[in-house]
């Protein structure tokens, strides 16, 4: 029993990171109606910035913290100015925002490439890093992932539903033509919102690259949260949270059943979602209006 | 420079190209950004092996097969995900991509047909694939297809794609079956990719799924954004700009991936025309007059055009 | 205007690629290198190269070789098959090398194995251990060559190890499918361990690329292993220790030559005490003189395993090129068999029947978290 509860909290640790990757993500899409695929290279970015706070400036934990998080929300607002402001002033077609952010993720991975170059690196040993509750381990990392997901989930939630600026950015969100002839700043509304999808990625890059490695090509484990907010339910916070954490225990267990199809089986299951119900599990079902 | 050095530039030139041509009619004509195109060209290489050394067929018929198949697994994903909104359909290809590349990974197979040994080892790949790609073949596969896109696209099924690439809605209320030009691009890019997989394998002699990453599948579609979606001739210079530079310009290294991304995003801010600019080779002045062309028929709304008039 | 521009940059492009053609007649003997200078195994191909550069600049100060200077040209094969044989085919037919030496992969070298067959020249590689890579099926190849011992060797010295000299009988493997060499590995020392009387209580995998262990760790958790062995790379290294000891599991773990690197000691509270494999003991005392030296050259790095055996290639290529008085690449390959150097992994000498080092011993070495270096354990022959 105590195998399968460990297996269970690998789990949980596993689509808390998930978890706090596609909050970002799922933000910008639920207000902006668009796949934000630059994400991935502002987590890494984000992951980057600690690792020099950390060990080239010998900055202390939580002042590293804090630099990540505003590193990557100034990335993520300058992305926003540059890449994504002109296509929306010409309206362009949701095609070229994809294809820009593509190409602003190739240009953030080789750039860190050519500057810095691609080795991988690894965070200094902070703290004693392993937590035991009731016989049951996991990492203070992981365990710090969960609680920032949980508690910028409310925040979150409490800007979004409670706030002036709130109400502004759901307006936004359904309309934003409509919206600014309503005398809302839709350029504040984008700004705040990029600059909080930036804040949490960069969290999410330095505790990644904690836990595992920080290297240029960490932007593509987005992959996986993307299907994680797919899951969950494209446009819903929530939604991407339970999908995250889902997603991460299912596929623990099937690494513990054969590790070999652990990645073949979430992808399976970003195409079985699609097939079946698009709008995920607590998704907002939208039509085309004419 | 020695010829067989120049020889293997032009060959990777030619079957990167008959993907990008492929891609192009996809992404360029019908504006559907793929994440996983790689994935297409992964079954055409695989088949293709598996047709030349298990089952000992002739490597042209092949590659015919692998396109085939891979037309097949087009027409079969289409089915499920053309129905989706743009950024459901680039995750979906994404998920796809990968998930193909991931089945290759952990397949292993060893067939003993009629006296050949043939094995297929998971990441390791198929070893010791016949050389049978040479320049003049692939030089010929290339121009054919070339010339069968030039005519499908300047016919209704090419406009119909423009068309729905500019527009979905306003297409599908003009009457064009938006599904079925959606599904046609969508088997021609991966009939083509899964041809271009066969001449891969049997120029590199050896693949491996890592080959076939979700990194592929952007730098295929950077090559069309760059030539010009909509335009046949810019896939050509695209194509033939990026495959072939990176080779010869080998110093410059990790700066050009820099470029490229850095490039791809003010393309599509100033020029999203690309380098052609929408138009073939066919349109500029002096060989239009000689063709006799009427420019003017040619001209398309485009997309800040007709959204201004909106808004 | 904008036009003017797109004809400006297709010139400016086009100019560029014709600057690269041309030949360059030269009075120097061209030393073609390859190797990981980007990707997982950058430490090691940086090493190498570093090694190379040093060495080259003192023989050549020295008055070079056959009276004329050598020409060190290297390229990147980012860790990737692909890349070994673009760089390969440049290497041969653009730059006209005389000899290759790398890379350090076993794929890499298979994979170049036409080219090289192609342009008859020979490439001594440095740590490719798999056996393939010099004979295939029965088959020697005629231009492949290494300077290192091969997996099976390896495996026979892991498993005498484990079950001789630590004593135990219960082992769990976690290895990437991925890898040829892990998979090579893993399968020699499974062979060895068991014909010993071990046993195998749990066999984990994952894919290359995978930085998630804990799934597989915790299943070997539920197991009695005394030992986990670990035939991968470095990098993952660390992350499997990083994420067992958060698991707390405090077993020590057996890696590979994979494994043994400066970088281990980013994490060196998970990692100590663990065991790796290594040609040659990096603490060795005959070799401090060129440490120092390499330190003062590349600003106080440490060597990596794989300067010593670039070190090694050198000592055969300088030999094998005086032997053959020349720099023709086929006679340079000719005399690889017939010349035995002192090198700093032990005396070379290459077998003309499967190009292999004669006689080579690994030798077993703990990793000392605390002081952030590694303790000589024990030296094992090869058979």
């Amino acid at each position: 029993m105590g195998y399968y509860l460990q297996q269970l909290v690998n789990g949980i640790c596993l689509g808390g990171m998930y978890a706090l990757m596609s909050v970002g993500y799922s933000l910008v899409y639920s207000i902006m109606n668009f796949s934000n695929f630059a994400h991935g290279g502002v987590i890494m970015i984000g992951a980057y910035i600690g690792y020099f706070a950390l060990t080239a400036l010998g900055c202390p934990f939580f002042l590293t913290f804090l630099l990540c998080g505003l590193g990557s929300g100034v990335l993520a607002i300058l992305l926003e100015r540059f890449v994504y402001t002109p296509l929306r002033k010409r309206s362009a077609p949701s095609l070229y925002f994809i294809i820009s952010a593509m190409g602003a993720s190739i240009f953030l991975e080789n750039l860190v490439i050519a500057v810095i170059d691609g080795t991988p690196r690894n965070y200094p040993e902070i703290f004693k890093n392993t937590i035991n509750i009731g016989g049951l381990n996991l990492g203070l990392d992981s365990l710090l992932m969960i609680i920032i997901t949980a508690v910028s989930l409310f925040i979150l939630m409490f800007i979004i539903h409670k706030t002036k600026i709130g109400l502004a950015i759901r307006a936004c969100s359904y309309n934003e033509k409509v919206a600014t002839l309503m005398g809302i700043n839709g350029d504040l509304v984008i700004f705040v919102v990029f600059l909080m999808g930036g804040i949490l990625a960069g969290f999410a890059g330095m505790l990644y690259g904690m836990r595992f490695i920080v290297k240029p090509t960490i932007g593509l484990v987005t992959n996986k949260s993307f299907v994680a907010a797919v899951f969950g339910g494209l446009g819903s916070l929530p939604g991407a949270i339970v999908g995250s954490l889902l997603l991460g225990i299912m596929e623990i267990f099937v690494a513990s059943w054969n590790s070999a199809y652990r990645d073949l089986f979430v992808y399976a299951l970003l195409i079985l979602v699609l097939v079946v119900k698009p709008s995920g599990l607590m998704g907002k079902v939208t039509e085309d209006k004419a | 420079m020695s010829w067989y050095y120049i020889e293997g530039i032009l060959i990777q030139s030619c079957y990167t190209m008959l993907i990008v041509l492929g891609l192009s009619i996809l992404t360029g004509y019908t504006g559907m950004f793929s994440f996983g195109h790689a994935g297409f060209v992964c079954i055409g290489a695989y088949i293709s092996v598996i047709c030349t050394m298990a089952l000992g067929i002739n490597y042209w018929i092949s590659l015919l097969i692998s396109g085939l198949c891979a037309m097949v697994l087009g027409a079969l994903l289409g089915r499920i995900t053309l129905n989706l909104k743009g950024d459901y359909f680039c995750i979906a290809t994404l998920g796809v991509g990968e998930a193909i590349r991931l089945i290759f990974n952990n397949l292993q197979l060893e067939l003993n047909v009629g006296g050949k040994h043939f094995v297929l080892d998971g990441a390791k790949g198929v070893a010791s694939v016949p050389l049978k790609t040479t320049f003049v073949g692939s030089l010929i596969v290339v121009i054919f297809f070339l010339i069968a896109t030039t005519f499908l696209m300047n016919s209704k099924h090419g406009r119909n794609m423009l068309a729905v690439r500019e527009d979905e809605l306003a297409a599908q209320m003009s009457g064009i079956n938006t599904f079925k030009s959606k599904m046609l691009a969508m088997c021609m890019s991966a009939l083509y990719a899964g041809i271009a997989g066969g001449m891969l394998a049997h120029y590199f002699g050896y693949i491996q799924p890592r080959m076939f990453m979700m990194v592929k599948s952007t730098e295929y579609t950077i090559m069309v954004i760059f030539g010009g979606m909509g335009s046949i001739t810019g896939s050509v210079l695209g194509t033939l700009l990026l495959c072939a530079l990176p080779e010869l310009l080998r110093a410059v290294g990790d700066w050009r991936l820099v470029f490229y991304g850095l490039a791809v995003v003010v393309i599509m801010i100033v020029r999203p025309k690309g380098l052609m600019g929408g138009k073939e080779l066919s349109d500029l002045p002096f060989i239009a007059k000689l063709l006799g062309k009427n420019k003017a028929a040619k001209k398309l709304p485009t997309s800040d055009n007709g959204k201004e008039a909106q808004a | 205007m904008r036009k003017l521009l797109a004809i400006l940059l297709v010139s400016v492009m086009l100019i560029g690629t014709l600057a690269g053609c041309g030949e360059k007649e030269s009075d120097t003997i061209k030393l073609g290198w390859m190797g990981s200078l980007t990707g997982d195994q950058a430490a090691y191909g940086t090493c190498e190269y570093q090694t190379l550069q040093l060495l080259v600049e003192k023989k050549n100060a020295a008055g070079g070789i056959l009276g004329k200077q050598i020409e060190l040209i290297g390229y990147d094969t980012k860790g990737d098959a692909q890349e070994a044989v673009n760089v390969a085919k440049r290497l041969c037919a653009q730059d006209k090398v005389c000899a290759i030496i790398g890379p350090n992969a076993s794929g890499q070298c298979i994979a170049i194995q036409s080219v090289l067959d192609e342009y008859k020249i020979s490439d001594m590689s440095t740590v490719a251990t798999n056996e393939k890579v010099t004979v295939q099926d029965g088959v020697l190849k005629e231009f492949n060559f290494r300077i290192c011992f091969l997996d099976p060797e390896q495996g026979r010295i892991a498993g005498k190890f484990v079950g001789e000299y630590l004593g135990f009988d219960k082992v769990a493997i976690l290895y990437d499918v991925n890898d040829d060499y892990g998979q090579g590995l893993k399968d020699n020392f499974v062979n060895v361990f068991t014909a010993m009387g071990g046993t195998v209580v749990a066999e984990e995998k994952y894919n290359g690329g995978d930085t998630d262990f804990t799934a597989q760790l915790t299943k070997i958790k539920e197991t009695d292993a005394q030992i986990i062995f670990t035939p991968i790379f470095y990098q993952d290294f660390i992350n499997i220790h990083k994420q067992a000891r958060t698991l707390g599991m405090e077993l020590p773990m057996l890696g590979g030559d994979g494994c043994a690197s400066e970088v281990l000691f980013d994490a060196a509270d998970a990692v100590n005490g663990s065991y790796v494999i290594n040609h040659v003991s990096l603490t060795d005392p005959s070799g401090e003189a060129f440490r120092t030296e390499y330190a003062q050259k590349w600003n106080g790095a440490k060597m990596e395993l794989n300067g010593y055996m670039a070190y090694d290639a050198f000592l055969a290529w300088c030999a094998a090129v005086e032997k053959a008085g020349s720099d023709d690449p086929i006679k340079i390959a000719e005399a690889y068999t017939q010349i035995e150097v002192d090198g700093m992994t032990g005396k070379i000498k290459i077998s003309p029947e499967n190009h292999n080092p004669i006689g080579k011993s690994g030798c077993v070495e703990q990793i000392d978290g605390v002081n952030k270096t590694y303790i000589f354990v024990t030296k094992i022959p090869t058979e």
